[in-house]
């Protein structure tokens, strides 16, 4: 798949509410919001710079930092924790060498934590860009890793 | 025109207007932070929350229209303890610089602390602590010390039309940024002082008062 | 009283993917029934008749909402359906979601002719994007049967922040800015998404939309308690054998859920509504789950005798603070304070002065918060302060004076 370029991507949001749905898909193309990108975002909507970096900094979906090919989300909300979900994290962290906030030197993984991504019925659960995973255990966790390049 | 209580006095209002716009007719003091009548209401500060018989919440009176029949105490118990809980969390968060800040006792968190009578907060807050801004040649930006009125950029956006401010991040990180969060240091701020004059303690101040002795206005005891 | 299939009505029996099997469970009739038989009056007469109050948490009745919108001056009018469900616990509207999009699709419809609306937005958290593609070729399936004609329906994604469930908050986010609340009145029917007229209900309460339609007001009437009619969706989780997502009429008591279903045991406390709702020791587990008592929206979390509730306490506040806005004081400090305060007990050196602290703090922030976040983030904290005194005091520090 090509990647869309920032004129390409600027063309398909020509409005200002979809200033959201553009950060959305420059983070999904280029795993983070490129400071660059901001001031020909701003131009291209008829924004304020600092408008575009508020709402790209409001949302935990969206990062300034490059993030890794695959983001790793592990619920630590009540329910999980509840299930242990910290035995998942640490699993995660051992497989991977980082801590959550982390992206490993190859660039393969993010680690994040978050809250409730909705599966507390099959807690402990993570969602792995948009897939979750669910009724984890640590043995599953190499697995599930495998299948990320 | 709309008949409403208000501490326990039948007054008279017009449609539309907020209970702050009311009391003040009346001349009844409503302490305010974000709220400026010149500025659109944003409900950030809370300070001004009153209490409205009925109301599952106090209401902020800066941005909540006056109804037939409310009954209105802007000063009960329940809503001075509300407000001294504020000040407190903002002065528990704010750095303790007021011997050496130039705002001095012109300062709206120091006079809203005095009136509450709020001395020292009872627990300890994180404090945001940024490096100060002198960049600019107009303008010195002292973030630490920003309570998050967004007075700075409602007056820049709604009066001046420009957009210098915007507030990026989330929570307790909440920040009031220049472009991608640069010091500011625009030329748009060159003979423009509005957003100085409108905030409330000393983030904002002019470059050629900055770091000069403080001079507030006398303090003269009452009585 | 017996679990109860009005909104999980269609889950597991139709095939989420083909209209066809909605069609054949009078899929769509309602619809029909409320463009060719009644006018848009007399299905707003038939909501309010109903007694249907929004399922989302706030309770807000339905009918009235839409009675507001629908007397609003103005041509262009919104429908959003409210697909945002980031309570911790809350699973439902995924499983409605996941299982029966077309009732969703229908009601919208439903709506969007009571009201006077063309276009409709479903939100959908950003994390709930593996039902992206389900839910756009329910709508798709639906445009060819010809139901939405006059009714446009898009979906606008989230980009992960609890409080855009909030409605002011997720319709800032669908005009695409920072999803920070809006101070009310002015209320969404009335001036919403662009200052337009807007209704925004949780997909749980459009979902019952049809059957209302279909049945009557008087059926839905009939079931459930005096202040709180039909059916509730709870999505149950933690310490419970049986987690996942039950019907019940309203009412019902809570241990029916957790224990008689759920199959609990050694329940401590039951948190009913998620982090913002209220925590209910066992002694309190015969209370009725209804509006008058506690709901919140459904999210049920169960935690049994070996937990630690100013832990649990902890945690919740860490939540607040991790997805508070930022935009009013006492949120965004408040949740601050609250966490250093609760973090002292958890370390066991807490003081008398910090309990009236917390007690202060948290007073405030349920009366002065601009919005229901701030006003219920202190919750668990109330409420654990009144049913469980002794676990504070016992971890305030030693060597403090008594």
């Amino acid at each position: 798949m090509a990647d869309k370029s920032l004129p390409q991507l600027l063309a398909s949001y020509r409005e200002r509410k979809h200033l959201l749905a553009l950060l959305k898909e420059i983070q999904e193309v280029y795993g983070y919001l490129p400071g660059e990108f901001i001031p020909e975002i701003a131009r291209s909507l008829g924004l304020p710079v600092a408008e575009v970096y508020g709402v790209g900094t409001f949302y935990s979906f969206l990062s300034a930092r490059l993030q890794g090919r695959n983001v790793i989300r592990v619920c630590k909300s009540a329910p999980c924790w509840l299930k242990n979900c910290e035995l998942i994290v640490e699993t995660l962290k051992r497989e991977l060498g980082i801590g959550p906030g982390e992206t490993t030197r190859d660039g393969r993984f993010s680690l994040q934590l978050t809250n409730c991504i909705g599966a507390c019925d099959q807690a402990p659960a993570m969602m792995i860009n948009d897939t979750t995973y669910v009724d984890l255990t640590p043995e599953k966790i190499p697995e599930i890793l495998g299948g990320y390049k | 025109m709309i008949t409403v209580q208000l501490n326990g006095s039948e007054v008279q209002g017009r449609p539309g207007m907020t209970i702050l716009e009311l009391a003040q007719e009346n001349g009844i003091d409503i302490p305010t932070l974000c709220y400026r009548s010149e500025l659109n209401p944003i409900g950030a500060c809370r300070i001004c929350s009153v209490e409205v018989e009925g109301a599952r919440t106090l209401v902020a009176s800066c941005h909540t229209p006056i109804a037939p029949g409310m009954a209105i105490h802007t000063h009960s118990p329940k809503v001075l303890q509300a407000r001294k809980s504020i000040v407190e969390l903002l002065l528990a968060s704010h750095p303790d610089a007021c011997l050496v800040c130039d705002k001095a006792n012109l300062c709206e968190l120091r006079k809203l602390a005095a009136d509450l009578g709020v001395g020292l907060p009872r627990f300890r807050i994180r404090k945001r602590y940024y490096p100060l801004e002198d960049v600019s040649p107009y303008i010195v930006r002292d973030l630490t010390k920003c309570i998050l009125c967004q007075r700075c950029v409602r007056a820049c956006r709604e009066i001046k039309k420009q957009d210098v401010f915007a507030i990026a991040y989330r929570g307790f990180d909440s920040k009031v940024v220049v472009d991608q969060d640069q010091p500011l240091d625009k030329e748009v701020c060159r003979d423009c002082d509005v957003c100085i004059s409108f905030c409330p303690v000393g983030a904002l101040t002019k470059r050629e008062e900055a770091l000069v002795p403080k001079k507030g206005i006398p303090l003269i005891m009452k009585g | 009283m017996p679990e109860k299939r009005i909104v999980l009505k269609n889950c597991g029996v139709i095939d989420p993917r083909d209209i066809n099997t909605y069609l054949g469970q009078d899929g769509f009739k309602a619809l029909a029934k409320a463009r060719t038989e009644l006018t848009p009056e007399q299905v707003i007469a038939e909501i309010k008749g109903s007694g249907l109050r929004g399922r989302g948490g706030a309770g807000f009745p339905a009918g009235l909402k839409w009675e507001l919108a629908r007397n609003a001056p103005g041509t262009e009018k919104y429908v959003i359906c409210n697909a945002d469900e980031g309570e911790v616990g809350t699973f439902k509207d995924r499983y409605i979601l996941g299982r029966d999009p077309f009732s969703l699709i229908e009601a919208m419809a439903i709506a969007g002719y009571a009201i006077g609306s063309q276009t409709g937005y479903i939100y959908l958290r950003a994390e709930y994007y593996y039902l992206l593609n389900l839910l756009q070729n329910a709508i798709a399936q639906a445009q060819e049967g010809g139901f939405l004609k006059g009714l446009v329906i898009e979906i606008c994604e989230g980009a992960g922040f609890y409080v855009c469930g909030e409605e002011t908050a997720l319709m800032d986010s669908i005009e695409g800015r920072r999803g920070e609340v809006r101070f009310r009145p002015p209320f969404p029917p009335t001036q919403g998404l662009w200052g337009k007229p807007t209704i925004i209900n949780n997909v749980e309460t459009l979902i019952n939309i049809p059957q209302i339609i279909l049945n009557g007001a008087e059926w839905f009437n009939h079931i459930g308690t005096e202040r709180s009619k039909g059916t509730k969706v709870f999505s149950i989780s933690g310490d419970v054998e049986r987690p996942g997502v039950y019907e019940l009429v309203m009412g019902s008591p809570l241990r029916e859920l957790v224990e008689e279903l759920a199959l609990a045991r050694d329940v401590k406390l039951v948190q009913v509504g998620g982090a913002a709702g209220r925590v209910l020791p066992y002694q309190e587990i015969d209370t009725p789950l209804a509006f008058e008592t506690v709901l919140g929206a459904g999210a049920v979390i169960v935690f049994n005798e070996s937990r630690d509730v100013i832990d649990i306490v902890f945690r919740t506040m860490e939540f607040f603070a991790e997805e508070c806005c930022g935009k009013c004081t006492p949120c965004r400090l408040g949740t601050e304070a609250m966490i250093e305060i609760l973090a002292k007990f958890v370390q066991g050196s807490g003081s008398k002065e910090d309990l009236t602290v917390l007690e202060d703090t948290a007073r405030m922030m349920q009366l002065t918060s601009l919005c229901g976040l701030g006003q219920t983030a202190p919750n668990a904290v109330v409420d654990t302060l009144q049913y469980f005194p002794d676990l504070y005091q016992a971890r305030i520090s030693k060597s403090e004076v008594p």
